[in-house]
C-alpha cells in the first residue's frame, strides 16, 4: 500500500516537467542535403538555428559554444511539415447540434497530451492546423499548433502568432448531419440538400454584416450619447463579422465542383477572399475557376470513392491544380496519414509528374501560405522558426527514414534516442499490455474523438445510424 | 410541530384529557428532537452535552490531551484541560480512548440531493440548436436549497464518514444554479440550510442531443451568457435610473441570475473534472474577470504552479484512481520493487524482450498512480491551501484514500485542515465552525483512535449540537469498504 | 504522365510492321504474342535478369532470358531503360465488393448472420467496379477479394484484376475465412459506461461457438462421406450449405484464413488451429505478430501481413511497430505476405511492401511478399508469382521500381491480356489538366449576379 517515489522516477517527473521550459534552443545541423523549397537544392550545407530561429544556412558554420552539433553528412533536411487538415491533440471535435456554431473554437478544447503529436513529429510534421469537424455548414475556430511534444500546458502548443481560421462544410456532411438524420424526433433541420447549404451559408453572412453595421452605428452614436443602447451582444455574429472584416482565414470541406464554386460566389458577394477549399476532391473540375478567385485548395493525395462526393474523383488532382495555378497542399485528415506525409506528397509524381519541389511545396511553403504562416515556417529561409526534418534517404523515396525533428530548435523526435513508450501522461488504472486497435489508412470515416462526439451526441437522443 | 398538526381534536371527551397532556408534551419538544438519542419518542431532558476525559484537537497541530468540550444547544461553551461541566450535561466519557475534532466540511458534493430515479431519455426538442435553456441545462437561477432531503442515503453516509457541513451544489449539466451551505443533518430541508456562500455551479457538461453539447460548445455559451447578462446588466441601471426614451430592456431568469457575478458578489464554482479541464476554468476566469473557487483537479499535478500563482481557492477531490487489477494481486512490498525497477532505457525489439517490456508498463503505471496519490502531499509542499470535496465519491471510501494519500506524503495535520480550517476559511464559515472553540457551532466528530489510523472508528458525530451514533457493524474508516483500495 | 505519352510513341515506332497499333488507338485488351525486349526483368523465382526478354504468348510467359528468340508476329515492347515485374498480388482486400463505403446498396462485404462460410465472394465481386482499372495501373494485378463480418464471414477468391465475368476473372484459388474472436481489453470504450459488463461472456460464447462449428463440421463431413460412398439405404442427408463450405477445410483442400491481430489471441489462435489439426492455414492481419513471431514461426503458419500504413497498436508501443512488423516476424523465420487491407486505394499495397522493406523487410522480401509468397501461400504458385515460364502473363513494365512513387507503370499484362493504362482518374486528369482548351471564347469566370 505504501509505496514512495524512487529517484529515478522523479527524475522522470522533473523531465516530463521541464518540457514546459524551453521551447526555443540551439542547433547547428551540419553537411546535410538541404531542401530549402523555396530556394533549391543546396548540398553539403549547414543550417544554424539559434534561439528557435534559422540564423544561418551555408558551408562551415562555426557552431557557438555549448550548441548541439548534428553530423548530417548523407541526409536530407527539409523544412518542417505542415498538416494543414488534422483533428489532433482535442478533447472534441464536433459541436454537431447547430448548423452554425461559429463561436466555438478548437482552442478551448486544445489537448497536449495527445499521442498523435509525438508521433506525427515522427513523419517529420512539425506544424498542423488542427481543426473542427465537418458536420456543420460554419463549424468552429480551428487551431494552429506546434509539435511541442512534452509541453502540458495547452497555450504553450499554441503557434502564436498564427492567423485565425474558421471551418466550413458543404455537401454530405451537414446535409446529413441536420437535415436528414432526424434525431430522435426532433426533427430534421436545414441544410439537408445543397441549397439549403447555400441559404445557411448566405443567412449566416447577412446576420453577420448586420450585427457589424449594428455595432459600428452603436459605436458611432455612443461617442456622444452616453444613452446609447448597444446591440444585444452575440458570440456567434461576432465572429462572423471578424470573417467579413479579413481576420479570419475561411478553410471549407468540401467536394463536389459545383458546391465549390457555390461559396466563391457567396464569398464574392460579401467580400471574403481568403479561402482554402479543404479536402475538395472535385476542385480541379473547377481549377480555373478557383486559380481566378485566388482560391487555394488542400487536398488528399489519393483517398476517393468512400462517399458519393468523392466517386468522381482523380488522385491527380493535385496535380491538375498546381499546373493551372491554384496554390495547392496536401493533408492527412487521419492520424496515421499525418506519420507519413512526405510519401502523401510523393504520390503526387506519380499522379501528374509534380517535381520535386513541387512535391514538397504541397507540404511546406502551400500549407504554409493558406494558413497564413508562411512569414514563419514552409521553407528554410534565414529568419524563419527552426522547425525542420532530417532524412536519411530523400524525403520523397519509399525507402527514406525520418530520424530527427525540431521544432523551433528544440528536438522533438530522435529516431534513435526516444523511448519506446513516449507518453506524458499514463494511465493509472487501465490494464497494462492490451491490445488497442489501430488506425490505418483506409480510417478515414472520422478520428477516434470524433466518431465518439457523434455517437454521444446522437446516442443521447436515441439516434440510429451513424456514417 | 403545532398541537393542531400532530393531533386533531376528537370530539370524544373521554381521550381529550390525556389527549391534551400528550398534546402538551408534544408541543414541550423542541423541533430538533433529538438531543440524546435518535428515537424521537423518548423526551428530551438535557440540550447541553459535554465529553470528557477525551484527547481533543481544537485544530490542526494542537492538542489537548485529556480535555473537555462543553456545548449547548449547539454552540461550543468551553473547552479545555479543566473544563466546569454544567450540572445539567449529559456526559459522555471518553475514558482517554476518545479522540474529538472538529467536524468535517465537504467544500463541494451533491449530498443531500438524491440522484434522480430512472432518467431516461432527454425530451426531444423541435430544434436542437437553439433549445429552451432548462433542455440545454442552463438554470442558474435555480438553488440547491429547493432539492435539499435530509433522508438522501448519502447525508446519512457522510456524517458516519465524521462530515457536518457541506457546500451542496445541485445536479444537472452546465448550470444547474446555485449551491448552497448546508448541514447534514435536519428534519427538514429548511433545517439543513446554513445562511453563507452562494456561489453559482458550473461544470463542463454540455446538453444530451442538443446546443451546447461539447466542451467547446459549453464555454462559448457559458461567454455568451456572461457578456449578454453584463450588456442587460449596464442597461438595467441605465433604465432604472431613468427609463425616458429607452425600450424596455430584455430580461429573464437565466441572465438575472449572473448579475450579483459581473457584480462581484457572487462566485463561481467550478468543477474540473481532470487537468484540461482546470486550464479551461482559468482560461473563462482569466477572460472574464469573475471571482472563482475551483474544485475537483483530478491529476492536476502538471497544474500546480499555474494554480498556485493564481491564487485561487482549490478543493481537491477525495478520489482517487482504482488500482490496477494486476496490482491488487501483488503483494505491497514486490510492487515497491517493480516501482523502482524502472528503466527508461529499455527498447522491446523483438519478441523476446516482451516480457521486460509489460514489467516496465507496470512500473510506469505505478509510478502514475502514485502521482495522483500524492498531489495532495504535493499541492501542500508548494504552500497552496486546499480544502477537499467528495463529489462522485463514495462516503466508505473517503477515508481510506485520504489514509493513502497521508501514505504518499501529505501529513495527518495538512489532511485534517483541509478538511475543517481550510474549508471553513475557504467558505467563509471559519467564524462559525471548522475548529472546536468556544462560541463555534458544535460540529464534532468523534473517534476511537487517531482520525487517520488504520483501525479508527467514528463512533458519533454532533450536527450543530445533535448526535449521531455509528452504527455498530460500520464506522470503520478501516479496510471494512468492499472495494479494497 | 508525360513519360507514358513518350513511351506510347516510342512504342508506336519500334513495333514491327503489320497490325502496328499505338496504344492509344487501341483501346482494347488484346492477348497475343509479345516481346518485351531489353528489359531488366526482376523474376522473384531465378533473380535479376539485367538485360532481357520475356516473351508472351496467349495468356502464358513462353520464354524469359537474355537471349531469346522473338517469334515472327510478336509485338515488340523495347524496354531499354526499363524494368519488367511480375503482377503484384494483395493478400486481403474488399476490392469489388464494395463501390462507395458510405452507400449501403453498393456494400456487399457483410452478409447477415455468424456463420456464413458458404457466402462466395467470387461471383459477388463486381468485375466493373470503378476501383478496378484504378488499382491494376499500379501494377497489381491480383487481389484477394474478402467477405465481412460474423465468425466465418464467408469464402474469400483470389481474382485477376482483368476480366467480365467470375470465371474469367478467377485466379484459381478461394479461402474461408474466419474471424478468431479477439479477447476484450480491460477498459470498456467510453461511450459504452452504462450496463453491465457482458464482453467477457460474449467472447467465452464466441470461442465455443467456433468450436462448436467445426465438431458440427467434422460430423457432417462423415455424414457425407459415408452417404457418397454409398447410398443405398440411406437418408438424404440434410442440406447444410455452410457445412459444405467447411468440408475442403477439414480436408486441407482449401485454405482457412484466420483473421486475428492481438498477441495473445494469435497465441489461442495457434493452440486451436493445431488442436483442431487442420492441415492448410493461413493467418490474415497479424498486426501484433512481431510480439509472438517465435511462436508463428514455430507453428509454421503463413501470415499475410498488414495493413503495414498503420499505426502501432498500443498506445506505449514504438512508432514504426507497423511499418517494422512484417520484417521482424521475417527475421524470426515466419513467411510473411504482405495486404493492403484496403477496398478502394488497393494501389497502395506497392507502398505498404516499401515501408515494410524499409523498416526491415528489405526490398528482397518485400517484393517476394507481394509476389511468390502469397502465390505459394494459395497454392498458385505453378502460375503466379513469378516471370517464368510456363506461369501466366500477369506483369508488367515501369520505369522504375514500382514501390517508388516517382515510378510509373507503362504497360500491363493480365492473363496475357495488354490491359490498356486506363482508368477513371486517368481519364479525368486528361479531360480536366486543361479544361478549357477547346473553347474558343472564354466565358467570365464566376459572374457577379448570383
Amino acid at each position: 500500500m505504501k509505496y514512495t517515489f524512487s529517484t529515478t522516477l522523479l527524475a522522470l517527473l522533473v523531465v516530463v516537467s521541464l518540457g514546459q521550459a524551453a521551447f526555443a534552443q540551439d542547433v547547428l545541423i551540419r553537411n546535410a542535403t538541404v531542401l530549402t523549397v523555396t530556394n533549391g537544392t543546396l548540398e553539403d550545407t549547414d543550417v544554424l538555428i539559434t534561439d528557435g530561429v534559422i540564423a544561418d544556412i551555408g558551408t562551415d558554420l562555426r557552431a557557438p559554444r555549448g550548441v548541439d552539433v548534428i553530423d548530417a553528412t548523407g541526409k536530407f533536411v527539409m523544412p518542417g511539415i505542415i498538416d494543414a487538415h488534422a483533428h489532433i491533440a482535442l478533447s472534441s471535435i464536433n459541436e454537431g447540434s447547430s448548423p452554425v456554431t461559429a463561436e466555438v473554437s478548437m482552442e478551448d478544447v486544445v489537448n497536449p497530451y495527445h499521442l498523435g503529436i509525438y508521433r506525427a513529429s515522427a513523419g517529420g510534421v512539425t506544424v498542423s492546423h488542427t481543426m473542427h469537424g465537418s458536420a456543420n455548414v460554419i463549424g468552429g475556430q480551428n487551431e494552429t499548433i506546434k509539435h511541442r511534444w512534452g509541453a502540458t500546458n495547452p497555450d504553450a502548443i499554441r503557434f502564436v502568432g498564427a492567423p485565425r481560421t474558421i471551418k466550413f462544410a458543404l455537401g454530405e456532411n451537414p446535409t446529413r448531419v441536420h437535415g436528414r438524420r432526424a434525431s430522435g424526433g426532433s426533427g430534421a433541420i436545414v441544410p439537408a440538400t445543397r441549397m439549403g447549404v447555400e441559404q445557411v451559408l448566405r443567412s449566416a453572412f447577412e446576420n453577420g454584416k448586420r450585427y457589424m453595421e449594428a455595432w459600428d452605428a452603436y459605436n458611432a452614436e455612443a461617442a456622444t450619447n452616453p444613452r446609447a443602447v448597444p446591440p444585444v451582444w452575440n458570440e456567434r455574429l461576432e465572429v462572423m463579422a471578424d470573417i467579413l472584416r479579413g481576420e479570419i482565414l475561411v478553410h471549407c470541406h468540401s467536394y463536389r465542383a459545383d458546391e465549390i464554386v457555390m461559396l466563391t460566389r457567396v464569398l464574392k458577394d460579401y467580400g471574403v477572399d481568403k479561402i482554402t477549399f479543404q479536402h475538395a476532391n472535385e476542385a480541379f473540375k473547377v481549377a480555373p475557376e478557383l486559380a481566378a478567385y485566388g482560391a487555394h485548395a488542400s487536398v488528399f493525395a489519393d483517398w476517393w470513392s468512400y462517399k458519393f462526393e468523392v466517386y468522381y474523383s482523380t488522385a491527380y488532382n493535385a496535380a491538375i491544380l498546381t499546373r493551372n495555378g491554384v496554390i495547392t497542399s496536401v493533408n492527412s485528415d487521419s492520424g496515421e496519414l499525418n506519420r507519413h506525409l512526405y510519401h502523401e506528397a510523393a504520390k503526387s509524381q506519380r499522379y501528374g509528374g509534380l517535381t520535386d519541389d513541387e512535391a514538397l511545396a504541397l507540404i511546406t511553403i502551400n500549407p504554409a501560405i493558406q494558413l497564413g504562416i508562411q512569414d514563419r515556417v514552409g521553407s528554410i529561409e534565414i529568419g524563419k522558426d527552426g522547425d525542420v526534418a532530417i532524412f536519411e534517404g530523400h524525403p520523397l523515396s519509399i525507402y527514406t527514414i525520418p530520424v530527427l525533428t525540431y521544432v523551433d530548435g528544440v528536438k522533438v523526435f530522435d529516431r534513435e534516442n526516444d523511448p519506446d513508450d513516449v507518453r506524458v501522461d499514463v494511465d493509472p488504472t487501465a490494464e497494462v499490455g492490451m491490445y488497442e486497435g489501430q488506425i490505418t489508412g483506409k480510417d478515414h470515416i472520422h478520428s477516434h474523438e470524433e466518431v465518439v462526439d457523434m455517437l454521444h451526441f446522437f446516442q443521447s437522443v436515441a439516434d440510429t445510424h451513424i456514417h | 410541530m403545532s398541537k393542531e398538526a400532530a393531533f386533531p381534536r376528537s370530539s370524544r371527551a373521554g381521550n381529550s384529557r390525556g389527549l391534551l397532556w400528550l398534546a402538551a408534551a408534544l408541543w414541550l419538544l423542541p423541533s430538533e428532537a433529538l438531543a440524546q438519542k435518535n428515537s424521537p419518542d423518548i423526551p428530551v431532558v438535557s440540550t447541553v452535552t459535554a465529553i470528557q476525559n477525551a484527547r481533543i484537537v481544537p485544530s490542526p497541530g494542537q492538542v489537548i490531551e485529556s480535555g473537555t468540550v462543553v456545548f449547548r444547544d449547539g454552540v461550543i461553551t468551553a473547552v479545555g484541560r479543566r473544563v466546569d461541566i454544567p450540572y445539567d450535561a449529559h456526559v459522555i466519557d471518553g475514558g482517554d480512548s476518545l479522540s474529538v475534532y472538529a467536524g468535517f466540511i465537504d467544500a463541494l458534493s451533491h449530498v443531500g440531493i438524491p440522484e434522480p430515479r430512472n432518467q431516461g431519455q432527454p425530451e426531444s426538442v423541435p430544434d436542437r440548436s437553439n433549445p429552451p435553456f432548462e433542455r440545454a441545462g442552463i438554470t442558474p437561477e435555480a438553488s440547491a436549497r429547493t432539492a435539499l432531503d435530509p433522508e438522501d442515503d448519502a447525508v446519512e453516509a457522510m456524517r458516519h464518514a465524521g462530515f457536518t457541513t457541506a457546500l451542496v451544489a445541485p445536479r444537472g449539466r452546465m448550470l444547474p444554479g446555485q449551491a448552497t451551505l448546508a448541514l447534514l443533518a435536519g428534519t427538514n430541508a429548511s433545517e439543513m440550510i446554513l445562511q453563507g456562500a452562494e456561489p453559482m455551479f458550473f461544470q463542463f457538461e454540455g446538453a444530451q442531443g442538443v446546443y451546447p453539447g461539447t466542451p467547446m460548445g459549453v464555454m462559448s455559451k457559458f461567454r455568451q451568457l456572461y457578456r449578454e447578462a453584463d450588456r442587460r446588466r449596464k442597461l438595467e441601471a441605465m433604465y432604472s435610473e431613468d427609463p425616458s426614451g429607452l425600450s424596455k430592456p430584455p430580461f429573464d431568469p437565466v441572465h438575472e441570475a449572473f448579475f450579483p457575478v459581473i457584480a462581484g458578489n457572487r462566485s463561481v464554482a467550478i468543477w474540473a473534472d481532470d487537468v484540461l479541464e482546470i486550464h479551461r476554468a482559468m482560461t473563462l476566469q482569466e477572460e472574464l474577470g469573475f471571482s472563482m473557487m475551483l474544485f475537483g483537479l483530478e491529476g492536476g499535478f502538471d497544474t500546480l504552479s499555474k494554480v498556485a500563482a493564481s491564487g485561487v481557492p482549490v478543493a481537491l477531490t477525495l478520489d482517487l484512481p482504482d488500482k490496477p487489477r494486476w496490482a491488487a494481486k501483488v503483494e505491497a512490498d514486490s510492487l515497491q520493487q517493480i516501482l523502482d525497477a524502472y528503466d527508461d532505457e529499455t527498447r522491446t525489439a523483438t519478441f523476446r524482450d516482451v516480457e521486460a517490456e509489460q514489467r516496465n508498463l507496470e512500473s510506469r503505471q505505478l509510478w502514475s498512480r502514485a502521482r495522483y496519490v500524492g498531489m495532495a502531499a504535493a499541492y501542500h509542499d508548494a504552500g497552496v491551501p486546499f480544502a477537499f470535496a467528495s463529489m462522485g465519491v463514495d462516503a466508505k471510501d473517503i477515508h481510506a484514500n485520504l489514509r493513502e494519500m497521508i501514505g504518499e506524503g501529505l501529513s495527518s495535520d495538512a489532511a485534517l485542515a483541509a478538511l475543517t480550517t481550510n474549508a471553513a476559511s475557504m467558505l467563509g464559515l471559519s467564524d462559525r465552525m471548522g475548529a472546536i472553540r468556544t462560541g463555534m457551532m458544535a460540529n464534532l466528530v468523534v473517534t476511537h483512535g487517531s482520525l487517520f489510523n488504520e483501525d479508527t472508528k467514528i463512533t458519533m458525530t454532533f450536527v450543530n449540537g445533535h448526535m449521531f451514533e455509528a452504527p455498530a457493524s460500520t464506522g470503520r474508516t478501516g479496510s471494512n469498504s468492499p472495494s479494497d483500495r | 504522365m508525360k513519360r507514358f505519352m513518350t513511351f506510347v510513341l516510342a512504342v508506336g515506332f519500334l513495333i514491327q510492321p503489320f497490325e502496328v497499333q499505338a496504344q492509344e488507338q487501341d483501346e482494347k485488351a488484346r492477348q497475343g504474342t509479345y516481346a518485351i525486349t531489353n528489359a531488366r526483368i526482376e523474376t522473384v523465382a531465378n533473380g535479376t535478369i539485367e538485360r532481357g526478354t520475356v516473351v508472351i504468348e496467349g495468356d502464358r510467359i513462353i520464354a524469359v532470358g537474355e537471349n531469346v528468340a522473338i517469334p515472327d508476329g510478336a509485338r515488340v515492347i523495347d524496354g531499354s531503360g526499363l524494368h519488367v515485374y511480375p503482377g503484384m498480388i494483395d493478400s486481403g482486400t474488399n476490392l469489388g465488393l464494395t463501390e462507395i463505403g458510405s452507400v449501403a446498396e453498393t456494400n456487399d462485404t457483410n452478409e447477415i448472420g455468424d456463420i456464413t462460410p458458404h457466402m462466395e465472394a467470387l461471383t459477388a465481386v463486381n468485375p466493373n467496379a470503378v476501383a478496378i482499372p484504378v488499382t491494376r495501373v499500379s501494377g497489381v494485378t491480383t487481389v484477394v477479394a474478402e467477405p465481412t463480418g460474423g465468425l466465418l464471414p464467408g469464402t474469400a477468391a483470389l481474382v485477376n484484376l482483368f476480366g467480365y465475368t467470375a470465371e474469367q476473372m478467377s485466379a484459381g484459388s478461394k479461402m474461408v475465412i474466419v474471424q478468431f474472436p479477439q479477447e476484450p481489453s480491460g477498459n470498456r470504450p467510453r461511450w459504452q459506461q452504462s450496463g453491465p459488463d457482458r464482453r467477457q461472456e460474449r467472447y467465452k460464447d464466441a470461442l465455443a461457438k467456433l468450436d462448436e462449428v467445426f465438431d458440427r463440421a467434422e460430423l457432417y463431413d462423415r455424414i457425407m462421406t459415408a452417404y457418397a460412398a454409398d447410398p443405398s439405404g440411406k437418408e438424404q442427408p440434410v442440406y447444410a450449405p455452410e457445412m459444405d463450405a467447411l468440408r475442403p477445410v477439414l480436408s486441407g483442400d482449401v485454405a482457412l484464413m484466420v483473421k486475428v491481430d492481438a498477441a495473445d489471441d494469435i497465441l489461442k489462435a495457434i493452440d486451436w488451429v493445431q488442436k483442431r489439426e487442420l492441415p492448410n492455414v493461413v493467418f490474415s492481419g497479424v498486426n501484433e505478430g512481431w510480439r509472438v513471431a517465435d511462436k508463428l514461426a514455430e507453428a509454421g503458419i503463413p501470415t499475410l501481413v498488414g495493413p503495414v500504413l498503420a499505426t502501432p497498436t498500443r498506445s506505449s508501443d514504438r512508432y514504426d511497430r507497423a511499418y517494422a512488423n512484417a520484417g521482424l516476424m521475417a527475421e524470426a523465420g515466419v513467411k510473411v505476405a504482405i495486404r493492403s487491407g484496403e477496398s478502394e486505394n488497393v494501389r497502395n499495397l506497392p507502398f505498404n511492401a516499401g515501408f515494410a522493406a524499409t523498416y526491415g523487410l528489405g526490398k528482397e522480401a518485400a517484393l517476394r511478399a507481394v509476389t511468390l509468397a502469397p502465390a505459394e501461400m494459395f497454392g498458385i504458385a505453378d502460375d503466379y508469382g513469378s516471370i517464368e515460364v510456363g506461369k501466366k502473363a500477369n506483369l508488367f513494365v515501369s520505369d522504375g521500381d514500382p514501390f517508388e512513387t516517382s515510378t510509373n507503370i507503362l504497360a500491363l499484362f493480365i492473363d496475357g491480356f495488354n490491359v490498356p493504362i486506363e482508368s477513371r482518374h486517368i481519364d479525368l486528369y486528361e479531360e480536366f489538366l486543361n479544361r478549357d482548351e477547346g473553347r474558343l471564347q472564354p466565358v467570365e469566370i464566376l459572374p457577379a449576379d448570383n
